[in-house]
C-alpha cells in the first residue's frame, strides 16, 4: 500500500475520486454574452465551480455542472437561461 | 481575498465530481472552505453528507487533494486534537480542519468538540448545518428548527406533527466556551466566508470555530435554484444572524435596517409548510428575543 502524502495521513493511492456530474443534467446553463456584464456572480455561487474566468470573461463549462439553476437565478443581468439537454 | 477571484485566483482542492444533490449550498461552502485554506491542510470529514458524496474517497480513492480522514460521527475533534499535537512538535505549520455536519457537531460529537475548546487545541472546526441528519434520510437534530417537518417528526393529513423542542443554539454555546475565535457564516455570504475563514487560519491560541447555515435542498423541499436565495433570506429576516466573536468580543456582520418577516423564509422551505399562522409567530418572536440578545452582547 503506497500512499502519496508528506504527512503521515494518506491521499488515495489510486488518485482522485470523481464521478461524472455533468451527466445529471436535464437542463443546460446557456450565457447570452451580449446581456453579460463580466460581474462573476455566476461563478462565486456555482456550487461546482463549473463557471470558469478565461480571458477576463467568465464562460461556463460543462464537465461537471448539475443544472441546479442557481447561476441563472442568481444572475443580476438576466443573461443565463436554462434550455432543456437533448434526449432527456 | 476577494471572494469575486477565488474562482480565477485559488486552486480547486475538492474532487471536481461530488456526488452532493444538485444545488446543494454545503458543496459550495466546502470548496470555499477549502479554496480559502489551501493545500497545506489536513481535513477531517465526518459520516454525513459530505463524507457520503465521495470527499473522503471510496476505496484506494480520495475525494479531496490533501490528506482527508473519516473520522467517527462522535469524535472529529479529539481525533484533529492528536494529530494537530503530532505537528506541533515536529515543527510544522498546518490547517488541521474538521468540516462536519450539525449531527456531528451540535450532538454526537459535542462532549469531544467541547473538550477541545476548553484545552485550546489549536484545531479549525467548520460546521455546516442543514438542521438534521440529513445523509441518513433526514432525521430531527438538535439544531433542527422548531415545527420542522423531518423523518422522524412527521405530520400527519390534518397538518399535526414536526419537532417539538427549540433549535439549539449552537453558535452562541461555542462563543460561551471563550475561545479565541466563533463566527457564523452562510453561502450567500461569500465574502464574509471567505473572511472568517482567513481570521480562522490566522488563530494560534486555540480552537476556532465556524457554523455555516446551510438550507438543504433535499432534506427540507427548497427549489434547487433557489438555494442561495433561501440562505440569504434567513439571513435577511434575523433566523439566521452573521456575527463573530473574537476574544470575548461580538460583533454583527450583517444588521438588517429593515429585516424580513420571518414569514418570507419559512415559505419558501416545504418543511415548514404545514405550519400555521401561529407556529410562525411564535418562530418570528423567538427570532426576535434571539436577535435582541444578539445586539446586546455586541454593545457590550
Ligand atoms: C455514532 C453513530 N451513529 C449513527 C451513525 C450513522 N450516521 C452516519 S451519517 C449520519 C448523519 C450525520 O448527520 P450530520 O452530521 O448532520 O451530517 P449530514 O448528514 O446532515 O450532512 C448518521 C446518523 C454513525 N455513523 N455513527
Ligand atoms: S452573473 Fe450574469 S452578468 Fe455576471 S458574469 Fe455571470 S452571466 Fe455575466
Ligand atoms: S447550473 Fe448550477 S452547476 Fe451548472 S453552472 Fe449554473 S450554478 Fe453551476
Ligand atoms: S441532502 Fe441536503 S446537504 Fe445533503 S447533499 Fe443533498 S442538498 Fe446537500
Ligand atoms: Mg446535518
Amino acid at each position: 500500500m503506497k500512499f502519496k502524502s508528506k504527512y503521515i495521513v494518506p491521499v488515495g493511492a489510486d488518485g482522485i475520486y470523481e464521478i461524472d456530474t455533468g451527466k445529471w443534467r436535464t437542463e443546460r446553463p446557456v450565457m447570452d454574452k451580449d446581456k453579460c456584464i463580466e460581474c462573476g456572480i455566476c461563478a462565486m455561487y456555482c456550487p461546482v465551480f463549473s463557471i470558469i474566468k478565461e480571458d477576463e470573461k467568465y464562460i461556463i463549462t460543462y464537465d461537471y455542472c448539475k443544472g441546479c439553476g442557481i447561476c441563472v437565478h442568481e444572475c443580476p443581468k438576466d443573461a443565463i437561461d436554462m434550455i432543456p439537454e437533448e434526449g432527456k | 481575498m476577494k471572494a469575486i477571484d477565488l474562482v480565477s485566483k485559488t486552486e480547486e482542492l475538492i474532487s471536481p465530481g461530488i456526488s452532493a444533490c444538485v444545488g446543494c449550498n454545503v458543496e459550495l461552502s466546502l470548496r470555499v472552505v477549502m479554496r480559502v485554506l489551501g493545500p497545506n491542510t489536513i481535513l477531517a470529514v465526518p459520516p454525513g453528507c459530505m463524507g457520503g458524496v465521495g470527499v473522503v474517497g471510496w476505496d484506494m480513492k480520495s475525494g479531496a487533494k490533501v490528506p482527508v480522514f473519516f473520522p467517527l460521527l462522535d469524535n472529529p475533534a479529539s481525533m484533529l486534537a492528536g494529530i494537530k499535537l503530532h505537528y506541533d512538535r515536529l515543527g510544522e505549520d498546518v490547517n488541521v480542519v474538521a468540516f462536519a455536519g450539525d449531527g456531528a457537531t451540535v450532538d454526537a460529537g459535542f462532549q469531544c468538540l467541547s473538550g477541545a475548546a476548553e484545552r485550546g487545541d489549536k484545531i479549525i472546526y467548520i460546521c455546516y448545518d442543514n438542521e438534521g441528519y440529513m445523509n441518513t434520510g433526514y432525521q430531527r437534530s438538535g439544531s433542527t428548527t422548531k415545527g420542522a417537518w423531518t423523518s422522524t417528526t412527521p405530520v400527519n393529513k390534518e397538518g399535526i406533527g414536526g419537532k417539538m423542542q427549540n433549535k439549539k443554539d449552537f453558535p452562541m454555546i461555542m462563543a460561551m466556551h471563550d475561545i479565541p475565535y466563533m463566527a457564523t457564516a452562510n453561502p450567500a455570504y461569500v465574502q464574509d466566508m471567505v473572511n472568517k475563514i482567513e481570521k480562522a487560519k490566522q488563530v494560534d491560541n486555540g480552537l476556532a470555530y465556524i457554523h455555516i447555515f446551510n438550507p438543504c435542498i433535499t432534506g427540507w423541499g427548497v427549489k434547487s435554484e433557489e438555494s442561495i436565495e433561501v440562505a440569504r433570506l434567513a439571513v435577511q429576516s434575523n433566523f439566521a444572524p452573521l456575527y463573530e466573536v473574537e476574544n470575548g468580543n461580538f460583533k454583527l456582520n450583517m444588521n438588517p435596517r429593515n429585516p424580513k418577516p420571518v414569514k418570507e423564509y419559512l415559505q419558501k422551505i416545504k418543511k415548514f409548510s404545514h405550519l400555521t399562522d401561529e407556529d410562525i409567530e411564535e418562530l418570528q418572536a423567538d427570532t426576535d428575543k434571539k436577535w435582541n440578545r444578539l445586539v446586546n452582547l455586541a454593545s457590550l
